[in-house]
């Protein structure tokens, strides 16, 4: 089988949420002599992007990008452990993300988190109800380009303009997302965000549109 | 500064600060406008035209130029036909100089349908209050014993009752209402140990009121407490609703105002004392005959109503101030029923899982049941009960408003026009409805049925109905091969199905469903059955003797439909009852019986609250229940149904 094929393959079983033959390509990667860093990026990240695009067009809901996100995680679990270790540090950046303290949401902030990981970032993830301190702490401890909150309800969406006056005072150059359903682009710039996702629902596509976008300035 | 503002139809005006936005203007003038989203411009809801030019009768220019430019927002909810024609989103525009504004239908909110009528309980009379007659005699020189000791002397003569104290309010009234009645009095004794009334002669009326404080609704049913008889029902909207649409936006505004909670608890005061009033009058009675008010309500109304800041109840681990009963002067309150009345305020379970669902849990009493049963209360939160006498489980699921027919384009109340009935031909894929208010189907009417939008159960016939005809998949996605001009894509170039054509509605345009309206609920009903499916898995057993729908709601929707949907585990449709407004019923059972009060705290603490979202299989079962009817659960009791959907759509992705 044929390097291209062998790509062909991983993305189209991610798009598929083929999970099994995910692992197969996987296997079959390493077999070949793929390099494993090219099976990520061109063949599941590729998938994902097109998973974005479908999800975007409303062919695909959340349930059909989680499937997928499962299916590439299945061959990143395979494939990542062959990468090599100065290409593996090879950082592009570095992101801390969580839901913020008082939400136990995290379906949107996960999948966010993924795109981040394939896109080669170190991704610090706090997790959920993350005390509003612990984002500001993990910024500095890390040094990270971009924080990016979460939060699921109204009530918790507030607790972000804190964290984000706390980051900036300790750091002014951050990056800093937000995003989860009742986000919008006023509350972003009420409460003095860099970005969030348009999308009211979930914050998927915008996230998964900024990675591709990343995919390019790497290349 | 200050500027003049004139709200049409109403004709509503008045003096508006400058900077304020339409809506805060329109809720100051008490004009009723949409706000789902509860100000943030996401819903869309709340529409208005900018009339422009001189009115003379008002003697205002009226200018687009008066009011802040569009937002992102705005532009985002408006078509450019639309932002042309001079609609703007209250909630994103704000006054900067005189204008005259007109709130289209589809905007206004009230005229609401209230389905919560009282339905039958069974419960043994033994209400908190009793009524006692007493002759006393005349104070003399020889027996100069004061007024409430020789009240309490002739009580425990003929009465039996030891120990009891007097409600201070009704002991300012008690040498007056002694000498009036002549010594002879009729007292309302509070528990057998508070004297909280005194009335001059023999006064047999004993009636209590039990109110359900919905975050939509709110009822009051006044009630006989010696026969069990509902006298009088009231019902409005939760005057509330101004300050937020939904339980969360409620907290945020508590949250993000000084004032907030002060300003939403008056809100409802007011509107219970207007219920208090209007009861008593449909009964020939009057306030001051109102002697024992039971209150449930979610969590949240429990709060704001008790003037308890809310703001924990948002947050997670969601943690109430209390969750026992509390029992507290109506007066303390600010609620004008008898001087001496006490409030019982039912106990809250869990976080969301509040005193309404109590109220629930005593209607159906799954605490005293063999069978195992589920209990689904369906609103902008679904509260889900599970269980029988050995063990009960409970938790909330945030299903969103779209089962109440927000977050759906042309989705609205159940009020007159709404459709709430619909069927379509699995073969031309045609479209017949019913809207509320008309008995006649839309294709039995020679007049067009003036349909305005779809109200919550309606969207769950709607969703059932495409899946039924393989309009839609099991995914959510629309078939495009579909030969129907029913389908077709909106501006936004998303797929949308014509429910009701122009010439059949009221509101000048077709009302459709779309993607999006599909894809909201994927959502609401993923979550209510995740719940479910997390509780059985909690209690460790695959099916449930019997489903329980309880809230207005679930009487209104269709069993098959929503079973068809999967919006719960399979069961026998027989077995699957609706139960009105039980935790309405659930109050009056409390006013009724005292004992069940004491019985209430204690399950209260039996049932264990499970959070859903920390369950490490919640969010693959929430993603496979996201498909109609499930991803991988079988419905053996529609499987009928589901085999005969046109297999070229279900099948294919």
């Amino acid at each position: 089988m044929s390097e291209e094929e062998i790509l062909e393959g991983l993305k189209k079983s991610v798009i598929d949420f083929d999970e099994d033959a995910v692992k197969e390509y996987a296997q079959r990667a390493i077999d070949e002599g793929v390099d494993p860093q090219k099976a990520i990026f061109d063949g599941l990240a590729a998938g994902m992007e097109v998973v974005g695009d479908l999800f975007q067009k409303g062919e695909y809901f959340v349930p059909e990008v989680l499937m997928c996100a499962d299916a590439l995680y299945a061959g990143l679990d395979i494939l990542k452990p062959h990468v090599k270790v100065d290409e593996k540090t090879r950082v592009k950046g570095q992101v801390v993300i969580g839901t913020v303290e008082g939400d136990v949401h995290d379906i949107g902030k996960n999948i966010v988190k993924l795109m981040f990981d394939i896109a080669g970032f170190t991704v610090h993830d706090l997790g959920k109800d993350v005390p509003l301190d612990r984002f500001v702490e993990e910024q500095l401890k890390t040094d990270s380009d971009i924080v990016a909150l979460s939060a699921m309800m109204t009530t918790t969406m507030t607790g972000m303009k804190k964290v984000i006056e706390k980051i900036r005072e300790k750091n002014p150059k951050v990056k800093i997302m937000i995003g989860g359903a009742p986000v919008t682009e006023e509350t972003a710039k009420a409460y003095g965000a860099d970005a969030t996702a348009k999308d009211a629902t979930n914050a998927l596509s915008e996230a998964i549109k900024m990675v591709s976008s990343l995919r390019e300035m790497q290349k | 500064m200050a500027h003049k503002v004139i709200f049409q139809p109403s004709g509503s005006r008045g003096d508006i600060e400058s900077g304020k936005t339409i809506l805060e203007a329109s809720r100051e003038l008490g004009v009723g406008i949409e706000s789902i989203c509860g100000g943030k411009g996401t819903c869309g809801k709340c529409r208005v035209v900018v009339q422009e030019g001189f009115f003379e009768k008002f003697g205002i220019h009226s200018k687009m130029e008066n009011l802040s430019p569009l937002t992102e927002a705005e532009k985002g909810k408006l078509k450019t036909g639309e932002i042309r024609e001079g609609y703007r989103l209250a909630c994103q525009t704000s006054i900067k100089g005189d204008v005259l504004l007109f709130v289209p239908e589809e905007s206004r909110s009230g005229g609401q349908i209230v389905r919560k009528a009282a339905g039958e309980v069974k419960v043994d009379i033994e209400p908190a209050v009793a009524k006692y007659y007493v002759e006393l005699e005349k104070a003399t020189l020889e027996d100069p014993t004061a007024d409430f000791e020789r009240l309490k002397a002739g009580l425990e003569k003929s009465h039996g009752l030891k120990d009891l104290a007097i409600d201070f309010m009704t002991l300012r009234t008690l040498p007056d209402v002694l000498r009036e009645g002549d010594w002879k009095v009729t007292v309302s004794v509070w528990m057998d140990r508070e004297i909280i009334r005194v009335e001059p002669g023999v006064k047999d009326t004993l009636a209590g009121l039990a109110i359900d404080v919905g975050t939509t609704t709110v009822v009051g049913y006044l009630t006989d407490l010696r026969t069990g008889e509902v006298l009088a029902i009231d019902s409005m909207m939760n005057p509330q609703v101004m300050y937020g649409e939904d339980v969360m936006a409620r907290i945020t505004y508590a949250m993000s105002h000084d004032d907030g909670l002060r300003k939403m608890n008056e809100a409802i005061i007011k509107g219970l004392n207007k219920i208090i009033e209007n009861t008593a009058k449909k009964a020939g009675l009057t306030a001051g005959d109102i002697l024992e008010i039971v209150l449930v309500g979610n969590t949240a109304m429990h709060h704001i109503f008790l003037g308890i800041n809310p703001e924990p109840v948002g947050l997670s681990p969601f943690p109430p101030s209390i969750s026992g009963s509390i029992d507290v002067k109506a007066r303390d309150l600010g609620l004008r029923a008898a001087p001496g009345a006490n409030v019982h305020v039912l106990p809250i379970e869990a976080g969301f899982v509040g005193a309404d669902n109590m109220g629930v849990v005593l209607a159906v009493e799954p605490y005293k049941s063999d069978e195992t049963l589920l209990i689904i209360d369906i609103g902008t939160n679904g509260e889900i009960v599970l269980g029988n006498r050995e063990r009960l489980l409970s938790t909330s699921c945030a299903t969103g408003p779209a089962f109440e027919g927000a977050q759906i384009k042309y989705g609205m109340r159940a009020a007159p026009g709404a459709i709430e009935r619909i069927r379509i031909d699995p073969k031309t894929k045609e479209v017949r409805f019913k809207v509320i208010g008309r008995e006649e189907w839309s294709d039995e009417l020679e007049e067009s049925p003036g349909a305005k939008g779809i109200c919550g159960s309606g969207i769950i016939e709607a969703i059932a109905e495409m899946f039924k005809a393989g309009v839609i998949r099991k995914n959510g996605t629309f078939n495009p091969e579909l030969e129907t001009k029913r389908l077709r894509k909106d501006e936004n170039g998303q797929y949308e199905f014509v429910i009701a054509w122009k010439d059949e509605t009221s509101i000048g345009k077709d009302i459709t469903v779309t993607l999006s309206d599909v894809r909201a609920m994927q959502l609401a009903k993923g979550a209510l059955y995740t719940g479910c499916k997390i509780l059985m898995k909690r209690m460790g057993i695959e099916e449930v003797d019997r489903v329980i729908l309880a809230g207005a709601f679930g009487s209104y929707i269709d069993r098959e439909a929503s079973m068809v949907i999967g919006m719960f585990p399979d069961c026998d449709l027989d077995k699957v009852v609706a139960i009105g407004n039980a935790a309405g019923d659930g109050a009056r059972i409390a006013l009724l019986n005292k004992d069940i009060r004491r019985e209430a705290n204690e399950v209260a603490k039996r049932i264990k609250y499970i959070e859903l979202t920390v369950d490490p299989d919640f969010q693959t079962e929430f993603m496979r229940a996201m498909h109609f009817p499930h991803m991988k659960d079988r419905f053996p009791h529609v499987e009928h149904i589901l085999e005969g959907i046109p297999v070229e759509a279900a099948q294919k992705r």
